[in-house]
Formats: C-alpha cells, sequence, structure tokens
C-alpha cells in the first residue's frame, strides 16, 4: 500500500519537475530567439524545415485524404437521408479546417517529428555530444532547441493547411461520386459557409500545436538518461504527453474561440 | 593550474568523490588510474564544471568553479579541450565540419583561419584524407582521434582525454601517445584517464591512483612503478584479490 503511494507521489514529482522544466526550455529558446538572425542558425533552421515537409508530405496527404473522404461519406449518409446532401461541403470544410486539419496534422507530426526530435536529442545526450555542446560553450538550446521549435513553427501551419485541403478535396470527390453534389455546388457551399474566423483558429491552433510538440520533443530529449532504453523511453513519452496535450489544448482553443 | 580541494560528490545515493584533493601543475601531464566505475570521468567533469562537488572546491586557471557565474565558466571553458569516451561528435556534420564546430560557434575568426586551423588539427591526428566523412561512415578509433582534433582546434591550454587510447589499435594508440607527447612539449596541462598502462608510462609525468573516492597513491612515473603500496601493486599486476576490491568486487560501471 505505502508502496504504492510513494509510487504515484515519485510519479507526480516527476510530472512537475518535467512540467517546470520544459516551461523554462520553452522560455528559454524564446529568448534566444535574436540568435535565430544568424547565417549558420538559418541555414539549419532551412535544412530541418525542407526535412521535416518531406519527412510528413506523403503520411499526412493520405490520412488527410482518407479523413476528408470518412468525413464525407458519413456526413453525406445522414444528411441524404434528410435530403440535405448539398450541406456536405460547409461541414466538410468547417471541419477539417477548424478541427480535424490542425488535429490530424499535430497527431502525424508528434508521431513522425516528436518522437524523431526526442530521440534525436536524446542520442546526443546519452552519447555525451550535449556535455560537448556545453564545453565548447555552444548552448544547446540555441544550437538545437530553437531551430527545431521555429521549424516546427512552421511547418505544422504550413502542413495543416494542405492536410485541411487535401481533406476537403477527398470529400468533394466522394461528394461527387456517392452523392451526385457536384463539386461547383460543393465549394460554393463550403465557401460561403466557412468564416475567416474558423481559418484563424486552425492555424492558431496548428501553430500553438507545433510549438508543443517541439518543446515537449526537446524536453524529453535532453532529460534523457542511461543509455538506448532511456532514448527510446524519451521518444515513447515524447509521443504520449504530446498526444495528451494537442488534445487539451485543441480543445481549449476550440471553446476559447465559440465562446 | 587545477586544482581539486577536498571534492565530495555522491551521485544516484552512491559517494563516488569522497574528499578528493588533488593539484595539477601548469604543464604537467598527469594520468589517472583506477577501476572502472571508481569515478574519473566524474573527476574530469568536476574540472569543466559539468558536474559541481556538493562540498568543496573546484579551480581552473586560477578562477573557481564552484561559485562562478556562466561567462566565467565560458571563459574557462573556452581554454580546455575535452576529449570524451566515444569522441561525442555530432553526427549529421562531417569530420572536417565537426572540428569546425569550436570556432565557428564561438569564436570570431576569418573563414581561411578556420580553414587552415582544422587542416592542421586533422593532420594532428592523421585525419587529414577523412575530413569530408561523416562521423557514421569512420571507425570508433577515428572517431576518438577526430573528438581530440576538435578539443585541440581552440588551443587550449588544458587538455583533459577520457581514455584516448581504449579500443584502438596498437598504431593508433601510438599516433595519441605521440601527440600527448608532443602537446606535452608545448606546456599544455594535460589530465589523461586511461586503462592502457604502456601508454599510462609512455606520457605521464606523475600517475594517481583513484580509489574509495580519493587519490590513493600519487607518484612520478618510476615511483609509481616501483611503489610498494599494495593497491597500486594489485593495479600494476592485474591481481583479483587485494585493496582494490574491497567493495568494488563487480567493478560496475555505467559505461
Ligand atoms: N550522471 C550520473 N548519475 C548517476 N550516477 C553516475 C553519473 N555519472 C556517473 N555515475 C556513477 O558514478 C560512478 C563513476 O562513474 P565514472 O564514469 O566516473 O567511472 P569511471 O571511473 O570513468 O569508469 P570507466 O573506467 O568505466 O569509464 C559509476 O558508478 C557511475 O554509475
Ligand atoms: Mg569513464
Amino acid at each position: 500500500m505505502t508502496g504504492w503511494i510513494e509510487a504515484l507521489g515519485h510519479f507526480l514529482g516527476r510530472s512537475a519537475e518535467t512540467t517546470g522544466y520544459g516551461l523554462v526550455l520553452l522560455c528559454r529558446t524564446i529568448l534566444n530567439l535574436p540568435h535565430l538572425f544568424t547565417r549558420r542558425r538559418m541555414r539549419d533552421c532551412l535544412n530541418l524545415i525542407f526535412t521535416y515537409t518531406l519527412g510528413s508530405f506523403t503520411v499526412t496527404a493520405v490520412v488527410a485524404l482518407f479523413t476528408g473522404m470518412i468525413l464525407a461519406l458519413n456526413g453525406g449518409d445522414s444528411l441524404a437521408s434528410l435530403g440535405q446532401e448539398n450541406l456536405i461541403g460547409r461541414i466538410v470544410a468547417i471541419s477539417m479546417i477548424r478541427e480535424m486539419g490542425p488535429f490530424m496534422t499535430a497527431l502525424i507530426l508528434t508521431a513522425s517529428l516528436g518522437s524523431g526530435i526526442a530521440a534525436e536529442i536524446g542520442t546526443m545526450k546519452v552519447s555525451e555530444e550535449i556535455d560537448a555542446l556545453e564545453i565548447m560553450s555552444i548552448s544547446p538550446v540555441k544550437f538545437l532547441v530553437l531551430p527545431r521549435l521555429i521549424a516546427l513553427t512552421l511547418v505544422t501551419p504550413v502542413m495543416t493547411i494542405f492536410a485541411a485541403f487535401i481533406g476537403i478535396l477527398g470529400a468533394s470527390i466522394v461528394a461527387a461520386n456517392n452523392f451526385g453534389v457536384t463539386w461547383i455546388a460543393f465549394s460554393n457551399d463550403a465557401l460561403e459557409n466557412l468564416q475567416l474566423g474558423d481559418v484563424h483558429i486552425g492555424l492558431i491552433k496548428s501553430v500553438v500545436f507545433g510549438i508543443t510538440i517541439a518543446t515537449v520533443g526537446s524536453t524529453q530529449g535532453l532529460l534523457t538518461r542511461g543509455g538506448a532504453t532511456g532514448v527510446g523511453e524519451a521518444a515513447r513519452r515524447a509521443v504520449v504527453i504530446t498526444f495528451l496535450l494537442v488534445i487539451i489544448l485543441g480543445y481549449y482553443l476550440s471553446w476559447w474561440y465559440l465562446s | 593550474m587545477i586544482q581539486l580541494e577536498n571534492v565530495t560528490k555522491v551521485l544516484s545515493g552512491r559517494t563516488i568523490l569522497s574528499n578528493l584533493s588533488v593539484t595539477i601543475e601548469e604543464g604537467e601531464t598527469l594520468v589517472l588510474l583506477g577501476r572502472s566505475g571508481t569515478g574519473k570521468s566524474v573527476t574530469l567533469r568536476h574540472i569543466v564544471g559539468l558536474m559541481q562537488p556538493d562540498s568543496g572546491r573546484v579551480e581552473v586557471l586560477g578562477k573557481s568553479l564552484t561559485e562562478t557565474s556562466t561567462d566565467q565558466l565560458a571563459a574557462v571553458r573556452s581554454q580546455v579541450g575535452y576529449l570524451f569516451q566515444d569522441g561525442a561528435l555530432l553526427n549529421w556534420l562531417s569530420i572536417a565540419e565537426n572540428v569546425a564546430l569550436p570556432l565557428l560557434e564561438t569564436h570570431k575568426l576569418a573563414k581561411s583561419e578556420v580553414d587552415q586551423r582544422v587542416k592542421d588539427a586533422l593532420r594532428e591526428v592523421e585525419l587529414d584524407q577523412h575530413g569530408d566523412k561523416l562521423p557514421g561512415e569512420i571507425s570508433g578509433g577515428m572517431r576518438k582521434r577526430a573528438g581530440l582534433a576538435r578539443a585541440l582546434v581552440s588551443h587550449p591550454k588544458i587538455v583533459l582525454h577520457d581514455e584516448p587510447t581504449s579500443g584502438l589499435d596498437p598504431i593508433s594508440s601510438s599516433i595519441i601517445n605521440k601527440l600527448v607527447n608532443r602537446l606535452k612539449t608545448t606546456g599544455i596541462t594535460q589530465v589523461l584517464v586511461t586503462h592502457d598502462m604502456n601508454s599510462a608510462f609512455e606520457v605521464a609525468d606523475r600517475i594517481a591512483l583513484l580509489h574509495e573516492g580519493q587519490i590513493h597513491a600519487l607518484e612520478n612515473v618510476d615511483d609509481f612503478r616501483d611503489s610498494a603500496d599494495p593497491a597500486v601493486r594489485q593495479f600494476l599486476e592485474g591481481q583479483i584479490s587485494g585493496p582494490l576490491s574491497r567493495g568494488l568486487l563487480d567493478g560496475s560501471s555505467n559505461d
């Protein structure tokens, strides 16, 4: 019994410690922002943007396409029973842009890039590369975390827009094929009902998610200890924590937008 | 030059260093011996402020590392080269880029100066043919030599070597030993952790044996070789039982 309580206490203490570390890391990274405007950091950042985009492009496209098609299929089915299938456009567009696009993209990027950042920095930690940087007076925050944070903060919204676009495209195909809603009718309905605010909240979410993915990945990476097992553990933890944060933050951002 | 005074360090509930004191003079090459897990790497980490002692003082180049600002620490570190046990190179940069890293990130040097220094450092460790390769494309011994080139490229006053010759073939070891000896002639202060007794006797001015968190013996090379101290004898002769086996029979270590 006491062992159980002790373990819980240990877990809570650790979580608080990690959260604190993550928040401090985020602040320190933001304070280091001026360092981004050097040729070397810019180059690192552009390389990462390129790698991240390339690395998540295909899977995002496929997932988005099918998500859009599934949304259209289910939504269309319900709407058709009411004779309202012409409303498919707005339903798909709004949900893709406001909710599904940012959420889905965040999950994909967490699994592919967030875990990668944790594993990469974690490996550097256990193989003493982070220590080596510190001895050379190269701040790991400036050198590693800053370019990753910036790259993800830029890549996530771009991929989100791309995902929303592909999703809507997939939905329009299903709408035309399965429910006889023409492409023109679909896009008119979508565009007439979509508000600029929907796009804004989608983008705000995606930026917040991008920052979350990079911060959690870097935090877990820098806190890695204990060899290869530690690296695997860091990657796993980064994914789980980011998933939870994305869901929770996503909810509160939607709530804030709608109220 | 380097002074550790009554340094005590507890890690994961185990006292690794207990009241350790040692002074390393300018221009001296001190070899630090000891069984695996006795805290040799931990001692080196204290000398560059990667670890802070729980109690005691560490002074390097006349500056205390125990009560210091980040700037002061950076100033000391810029004079210290550190060779890690596995080289600790960044795997996405080529060998030459790795070696150039400290110059490009923290020194304001002209590109031609950087290139020249990198070339010299690589030649010194006989890697001048391999500058374009990635760390993953060369052997462990070569990575270690590249790590040494990186430690030397900013012309440090102090070089700390963590097992520079472990896992190296005898020829690569000789390259390293020769280099350490050449550095000695330039007046650089060096601390070298090793398990390689040949290398220790070849490069050392003085040899220290770390045991139970303290410097158990500290002698110049000849005295150390002929020492009658039972712990030193056990270490030199590799006997299984003796004072060094006490409480450390598993000889466990994390690295
Ligand atoms: N960051 C750390 N946290 C907890 N324990 C540590 C840490 N670093 C080292 N230790 C422990 O301190 C002890 C000494 O480690 P150290 O790396 O200094 O040994 P060493 O003398 O260099 O051994 P080797 O010859 O195997 O390299 C080991 O038992 C190790 O487990
Ligand atoms: Mg060691």
